[in-house]
């Protein structure tokens, strides 16, 4: 079997011939289109009914397909959206919405009043918001195709600010048939009247979806701001990737393959950073407000004073460490309210102590009765953030005599195991670390975790009677300044039972491409309209 | 022959039964609520509870269990709790992707795997050999992920050749769908082309030294006609048996390269279902996974009448 010179040619050839079709096919594939923008939010875009669910993926897709009555603006205050003119009645009970010219379902059937109100009450059965409305209505009715009124048996200050909510449920007008349904059954049918098409023809679930431009969709006139104003599309398409890697995520941005990242990797930043190609941008300034959740039914969170040993025991700066390692997008936090917003205050906020005070904390444990029970804390491990906060916070407890055990399980399992209101020993919980966007925190109606009415309340069940009796007055309340004034007072008290334990507010950049622009501040869910993508 | 076909199959739908009892109850008594993962982050534990119970996973066990069953057997693998598409749509979707990566794998590592698997055999102790046996070696040890992003960053990044991730189907064009499943391909490849060229020599080295070799070679055979018609021949059912092992393991073991390569296969549907507790999709992709499984294997054990005569059924 002797190998001969024209065999050795023969072989190289044939390797230069296999080399070189990679660059020979690349050159086949149709190059990135100039109008069709691609990009990769959250985790993947599994449940498409954004009232079915409160996830940022099904408000993105909700977002972009679907349309609102109210929206707010880059200042959180609402505008009218589909409403084309609205009034209230001289005794403030009867609200009357008229809807805008020319809004139409991608059907191509219009919408109508009956539409609204059929989502209204859809969305009331999940949003705390609309439930509270629903608790105040006493008649949410069509007058005519394009008019619908809501009457009140008592005013609501709050109704306008409800319904603009950019808190997810957002109320999201759908087509009465599929709003028909209730809402924990989902509905089957992606047909909004917002400025996207659904695509369902290109619809790969687990790798893509296509959001195509509404040709019919009629813009309002304002600028666009916030959510409010013109919705308009400059693009034709916008591809939705899912890419559950996170060094793919990256990998593909830099090379093109996709514009656009939200959530790009708190530890590939600097990545980012370096690449002349690439920007980073802060969407979402109020960012997201971490916070633990503790057990009030529960030894030894179900004492008062065990509960104040936390808000010593945490140190806000070391949580962030290694939460949000950069500094530029991590912050100590200490209003109930958040960072930035217009109701942020300091009142009874003494316990902060740079550094925590960690034998305050133990003294309080004592003064608690703290006789070695079990805290066992609900550690996710497929959320590093939240993961590695858990880790810190043991060894914090364990440092101040708490026998603290981390109960590790992926998120699924956590959401499982924190409905037992059980003891430790009986599968139940102690503390979980979670958070809100700092815009549902100005939201203390709407945000459940804002909420201390006991077993209604969102997990760990806090109850304060006084607290809630003042949040119950938010709604009422017409003036920005008489609100300032409330919030003081409720954050008094908050902190006074100690409703939950501030670990600090992170802000979160998302990534593009510098051909991509066109980006407006938003709270939460990110607006693909007013996108304008430059050729590379 | 039939006789052993049709008890097989009996076997098969007796495998795929067990797996589905053990996976049904596997995921029930694992920790994690569908509903909880449907209602999001802000839900409350009133929203969670209304949808456990439009889901029916409020019903007892039995009751679902039968329900899962009966549902089956008339051909009804259920809908996504996530999404509402049905799960045999979704897994469809799915099949052409990993369908494609792990045949194009299968080709290369044979291809590849046995003529290695026959040089070091041929040429054993000697230079080739040797550096055939440090590959094997680099192949077995070197997890796919990592050759996987070294791939990308020379392959992608530094040469501009191939892309990054994704997956185009066949119909959006042979060259596309090709260039996407170049890297994938390489690296899925290595740790089999490994495995197939160590039993492959192993294999061909035992034959070799049997005496109706030193036979052929006295009769004056030519190295071609020893190695390929009588020493491949005979070494051929081992060779024959890790080549289906390796194919029904590649079915449902694919899932780190279609997640750093993005390839939207089977392995990333049950990977994102198990996150979700989607529990229709990885119950119908574990009972189809089983008798793929045995499928695959019986194949195998009838192809070994073709390569050697004296195996009958």
């Amino acid at each position: 079997m002797a190998i001969s010179r024209r065999d050795l040619i023969k072989v190289g050839l044939a390797t230069g011939t296999a080399l070189s079709i990679p660059s020979v096919l690349r050159a086949q594939m149709a190059p990135a289109e100039a109008r069709t923008v691609r990009m990769v939010f959250g985790t993947g875009l599994t449940v498409f009914d954004p009232i079915y669910s409160t996830s940022y993926d099904a408000g993105n897709h909700g977002l972009a397909i679907y349309d609102m009555l109210f929206s707010p603006d880059s200042k959180f205050v609402p505008q009218p959206q589909m409403v084309g003119k609205w009034g209230v009645s001289e005794d403030k009970k009867t609200y009357t919405f008229e809807l805008r010219d020319g809004l139409g379902w991608h059907d191509g059937t219009p919408v109508t009043a009956a539409d609204c109100v059929a989502s209204i009450r859809r969305w009331a059965q999940v949003n705390t918001g609309g439930q509270l409305l629903m608790e105040r209505a006493r008649d949410i009715s069509k007058k005519d195709d394009r008019t619908f009124t809501i009457a009140l048996k008592e005013p609501l200050g709050l109704l306008i600010d409800i319904l603009a909510s950019a808190g997810t449920p957002c109320l999201f007008i759908m087509r009465e048939k599929d709003a028909d349904r209730p809402a924990t059954v989902q509905i089957t049918a992606n047909i909004g009247s917002g400025p996207f098409k659904f695509n369902e023809a290109l619809a790969k679930p687990g790798a893509s979806f296509t959001y195509d431009r509404n040709e019919k969709y009629v813009s309002r006139s304002e600028s666009p701001d916030g959510w409010a104003g013109g919705k308009i599309v400059k693009v034709d398409r916008v591809i939705w990737d899912t890419i559950s890697d996170q060094q793919t995520v990256i990998g593909a941005l830099q090379a093109g393959e996709v514009d656009f990242v939200e959530s790009p990797p708190l530890d590939l930043l600097s990545v980012i950073e370096s690449d002349p190609n690439l920007e980073l941008q802060i969407l979402n300034k109020g960012g997201f407000d971490w916070y633990m959740r503790l057990n009030f039914l529960q030894k030894p969170f179900d004492n008062v004073k065990a509960r104040q040993a936390m808000l010593h025991l945490v140190d806000q700066e070391a949580f962030m460490r290694v939460m949000s390692p950069d500094p530029k997008y991590g912050h100590t936090l200490t209003s109930i309210f958040g960072n930035n917003s217009s109701y942020s205050n300091d009142e009874n906020t003494s316990w902060f102590k740079k550094g925590g005070d960690p034998e305050k904390a133990r003294q309080l444990f004592k003064e608690a009765g703290y006789a070695g029970e079990k805290v066992v804390i609900l550690a996710p491990t497929d959320w590093p953030e939240a993961n590695n906060a858990s880790q810190l916070l043991a060894g914090a407890l364990r440092e101040v005599g708490v026998n603290a055990e981390l109960a590790s399980s992926d998120w699924a399992g956590l959401v499982a195991r924190r409905a037992n209101k059980g003891p430790a020993e009986d599968g139940g919980w102690s503390i979980f670390i979670t958070g809100s966007s700092a815009y549902a925190d100005t939201d203390p109606i709407s945000n459940v975790a804002l909420a201390a009415n006991g077993e209604k309340a969102f997990f760990g069940w806090p109850k304060n009677d006084e607290y809630e009796a003042l949040r119950a007055k938010w709604a009422d309340i017409e003036t920005l300044e008489e609100r300032k004034t409330l919030a003081r007072d409720m954050q008094r008290l908050w902190w006074d039972f100690v409703g939950c334990v501030m670990l600090g507010q992170s802000v979160s950049p998302i990534a593009r491409r510098k051909t991509l622009t066109g980006f407006l501040e938003t709270p939460s869910l990110v607006p693909m309209w007013n996108l304008q993508k430059a050729s590379a | 022959m039939v006789a052993y076909v049709l008890r097989r199959m009996v076997s098969t739908i007796a495998v795929m039964a067990m797996v589905g009892i053990f996976v049904f109850l596997l995921l029930r008594l694992a920790p994690g609520d569908p509903a909880a993962m449907i209602a999001g982050k802000s839900a409350t534990a009133e929203m969670i509870a209304g949808i456990r119970e439009t889901l029916g996973l409020n019903d007892p066990m039995p009751v679902q269990f039968i329900r899962w069953v009966r549902n089956m057997l008339g051909g009804d693998f259920g809908i996504s709790i996530f999404s509402g598409r049905p799960v045999l749509e979704l897994i469809s979707q799915r099949l052409g992707p990993t369908l494609s990566l792990s045949i194009l794998t299968m080709i290369l590592s044979v291809s590849v795997g046995v003529s290695f698997g026959i040089l070091a055999a041929w040429r054993t102790g000697g230079l080739v050999d040797r550096v055939l046996a440090a590959f094997s070696a680099f192949g077995y040890s070197v997890p796919v992920f990592v050759i996987g992003y070294f791939l990308i960053y020379f392959f992608a990044f530094r040469m501009h050749w191939l892309p990054v991730q994704g997956y185009v189907t066949i119909d959006g064009g042979i060259g596309p769908w090709f260039v996407h499943l170049v890297l994938p391909t390489v690296a899925l490849s290595l740790g089999y082309i490994a495995f197939i060229a160590r039993v492959t020599r192993a294999s061909m080295l035992e034959v070799l030294s049997e005496d109706y070799m030193r036979t052929a070679a006295a009769k004056g055979a030519s190295s071609y006609a020893m190695l390929f018609h009588h020493a491949l021949k005979n070494a051929g059912v081992p060779i024959l048996t890790v080549i289906g092992i390796s194919f029904a393991y590649m079915i449902g073991g694919v899932v780190l390269t279609e997640t750093v390569f993005n390839i939207p296969g089977i392995g990333r549907l049950v990977v994102d279902a198990i996150n979700n507790r989607d529990y229709p999709i990885i119950q119908s992709v574990l009972i189809l996974t089983s008798g793929l499984y045995v499928l695959i294997n019986l194949t195998v054990d009838l192809a070994y009448t073709l390569i050697d005569p004296r195996i009958r059924y």
